[in-house]
């Protein structure tokens, strides 16, 4: 299956990652359960041919050996293939190279303080800084790895790119609220915190797109899961990504999850490079709910673009049926009135769950797609 | 003169070293004993800190609680947890409470979380936090025929009953929390089932000292009704409430500010809060006046928490500064 035909499936977010290569990258010996998981996992989808030498040292424990280096690529080769063999139609490497969305970046930055943790949700924290000068870019990030994903993908190509807006809402702003003289209320906030955005998405996403996409990049997913935070700042979302994508042309697309996303128009038809919105619905049609419905914000405002719809609990170790699948897949596509306008994905990256599930879960989304086309037809888009 | 007080208003952020464990049990590198030894070590840390900065109560921090509304639900009988649901607008997350019957409590099982053991140790009044009857009835996915009214007060009557059973051990202040009736008020027509909900809990905070903290909204559109509310202190947050529109209050009430704010690592002014407190003081004549976060601190990691909580005795100080400052011959005997 490819993205000319209906209901593309495209990896969204990252992968857990598997314990040998966090073994091997701390440059222990792989402890048996490590190197039972690999050779279970080379099993399953051959990420690299088996008389490779790194994988034999690998398999024996050896991973010091191998060096941090080669077991990184190895990482992300294997998250890759782990992708193309569930049978996704549009890939990445799982984000194996990055600690997470929004420290990486931002260690790619002067300017910024980390102060410690702080908790997204139950035992699941976050490291987060403090913006405390001017946004500085040190260099264009995510270049490397996105290299050796074009060089050894055989699928079509997705990256994910931290958005300017979730960077600054993630940090503190200590910089920009300080110039704030007086009590510094909601107002204050506001004004250091668009100063902050607009900093980031000029001076350290523009230039990082602008050279992702002279590498080659051609479809480029900027993720903005704080963008629906607060209702009242979607035209700085809007902003952010307008900055971000000035005078760029690829394939942009925008990942935000667990929001209200009614907040999010009429400012968000202003983004008018941005063709895809990736949103999750996996929970949305539980239980009685019908959060479908928020679908017809796209006629409502006919608004043309593409949806990128999560049909996969990302929370929970359910694995949704093929079935399942298919039914909100066309669900969404009679919403739109569509179909080519349907694209198929995970509710966001399935780190939290372990790739037995996330397996399980996106093996289930491609079957799910295939019921889908078989039922509109097939055709291509 | 009002008097004035402070406190911790919210959880307390876990510290690196808790970080570090609670992530170690999830991926099954610790026992669960041992972290639980190393909560009530880091809550006896808290204590202490409570106690340093001149609190007028004590709440260990709250390190354990998952989100608002756990530990508490899973005591109950008739609720579930479900997914997870963005906390108003933060990057935090909590989980739906599903309330699939009449809720029903099983008596000691929330006593037996809170640890009262360690709070009695640091001799200050012991006090616990609750979500409110407005917030809990808006924020929970209530699958029973019962509506939202109906709801809150059997959740009243809940919460009753656990202040009573807690009371009897030693708890001397029950906070609640009410952020949806700040971020999402009541309309004029609905004030009335407010007052309606919260009237079964009025006979339990007989001879406790009872607030209901508001945050993540302007809380001066809501501060006659706040007032109305049958208990002692009712909280603002200044982040979100501009202290220039809070121009009446409700005559014998103690007012709440939470002046900290837990969207910015910066560590508040003390001497730019002096200033409100004074103002507001001026303006509203309440009967007392405590000190606070707004939104609660444990979105900021425990050091700039730490900063920030520092600045509220600093605060005090200049307060009490003005009101008696050293005479000119006094001090040095």
């Amino acid at each position: 299956m490819t993205e000319t035909q209906l209901f593309p499936t495209q990896e969204i977010g990252s992968l857990m990652k598997p314990r040998w290569l966090l073994q091997g990258l701390k440059g222990e010996p792989l402890n048996q359960a490590a190197r039972a998981d690999l050779a279970a996992w080379w099993q399953r989808t051959n990420f690299v041919p088996e008389h490779d030498p790194h994988l034999k040292k690998l398999l024996k424990g050896e991973s010091a050996e191998v060096g941090t280096a080669a077991v990184r690529d190895l990482g992300a080769l294997f998250l890759l293939r782990f992708l193309e063999a569930s049978g996704l139609d549009i890939v990445y490497d799982g984000e194996a190279r990055r600690v997470e969305m929004y420290e990486y970046p931002i260690r790619q930055m002067g300017g910024f303080d980390f102060l410690g943790h702080v908790r997204s949700f139950e035992n699941k924290y976050y490291l987060k800084a403090a913006s405390t000068g001017e946004v500085e870019l040190k260099a264009p990030y995510h270049l490397d790895e996105f290299d050796f994903v074009r060089v050894h993908a055989v699928r079509p190509v997705k990256i994910p790119v931290t958005g300017a807006y979730t960077l600054a809402d993630w940090s503190w702003n200590e910089h920009f609220l300080k110039k704030q003289a007086g009590w510094r209320g909601r107002k204050a906030r506001r004004a250091a915190q668009r100063e902050l955005i607009v900093e980031l998405a000029r001076k350290a996403l523009r230039p990082t797109l602008k050279a992702l996409i002279d590498h080659g990049a051609d479809n480029i997913q900027i993720d903005e899961p704080a963008a629906g935070t607060h209702p009242d700042e979607a035209e700085l979302v809007v902003e952010s990504f307008n900055e971000a994508v000035e005078g760029l042309d690829a394939k942009f697309s925008m990942h935000i999850c667990f929001s209200n996303y009614r907040t999010l128009y009429p400012a968000f038809l202003e983004m008018k490079k941005c063709s895809q919105f990736l949103w999750e619905f996996a929970n949305r049609d539980t239980d009685h709910k019908d959060g479908y419905e928020v679908l017809e914000l796209f006629a409502e405002f006919n608004d043309r673009r593409e949806i990128g719809l999560g049909v996969t609990d990302i929370h929970r170790d359910i694995i949704e049926t093929p079935e399942l699948i298919r039914d909100r897949i066309l669900r969404a596509a009679r919403i739109l009135g569509d179909p080519r306008r349907v694209y198929v994905n995970p509710d966001c990256g399935l780190r939290t769950r372990s790739l037995d599930v996330a397996w399980a879960k996106l093996t289930a989304m491609t079957q799910g797609a295939a019921m889908a086309r078989a039922q509109v037809g097939g055709g291509a888009a | 003169m009002a008097t004035i007080d402070l406190s911790l208003t919210g959880p307390f952020p876990r510290s690196e070293a808790l970080v570090a464990a609670t992530r170690d049990l999830d991926r099954g590198r610790r026992k669960a004993e041992e972290v639980t030894d190393l909560y009530r070590a880091a809550t006896s840390e808290v204590l202490a800190l409570e106690r340093k900065i001149g609190a007028s109560s004590v709440t260990g921090g709250l390190l354990a609680n998952q989100d608002l509304f756990r530990p508490f639900v899973e005591t109950l009988q008739g609720v579930s947890i479900g997914p997870l649901t963005r906390w108003f607008e933060t990057n935090s997350f909590y989980r739906q409470p599903i309330v699939e019957a009449v809720p029903q409590r099983r008596p000691g099982a929330w006593a037996k979380t809170l640890w009262l053991d360690l709070l009695h140790t640091a001799k200050l009044p012991p006090k616990v936090i609750l979500p409110g009857p407005y917030t809990a009835s808006g924020l929970v996915d209530n699958r029973t025929d019962m509506d939202r009214l109906d709801f809150a007060k059997v959740w009243s009557r809940l919460l009753a009953d656990e202040i009573r059973e807690l009371a009897g051990l030693g708890v001397k202040v029950v906070q609640f929390q009410e952020p949806l009736l700040v971020n999402s008020p009541p309309s004029m027509d609905e004030e009335s089932w407010v007052l309606e909900a919260y009237a079964p809990l009025a006979p339990a905070l007989t001879g406790l000292t009872s607030l209901v903290w508001t945050f993540y909204g302007d809380g001066a559109p809501v501060l006659p009704l706040l007032g109305k509310l049958p208990v002692h202190i009712v909280g603002i947050d200044l982040a979100d409430t501009d202290p220039a529109d809070l121009r009446e209050f409700a005559r014998g009430k103690g007012l709440g500010l939470g002046c900290l704010d837990s969207r910015t690592s910066l560590p508040e002014d003390p001497r730019e809060i002096a200033r409100l407190v004074r103002e507001l003081e001026g303006r509203l004549s309440p009967a007392s006046i405590h000190l606070g976060a707004g939104a609660p601190l444990d979105l900021v990691p425990v050091g700039p928490a730490q900063k920030k909580l520092h600045v509220l005795p600093e605060a005090v100080a200049i307060l009490e500064h003005a009101k008696n400052p050293p005479s000119k011959h006094g001090a040095s005997a």
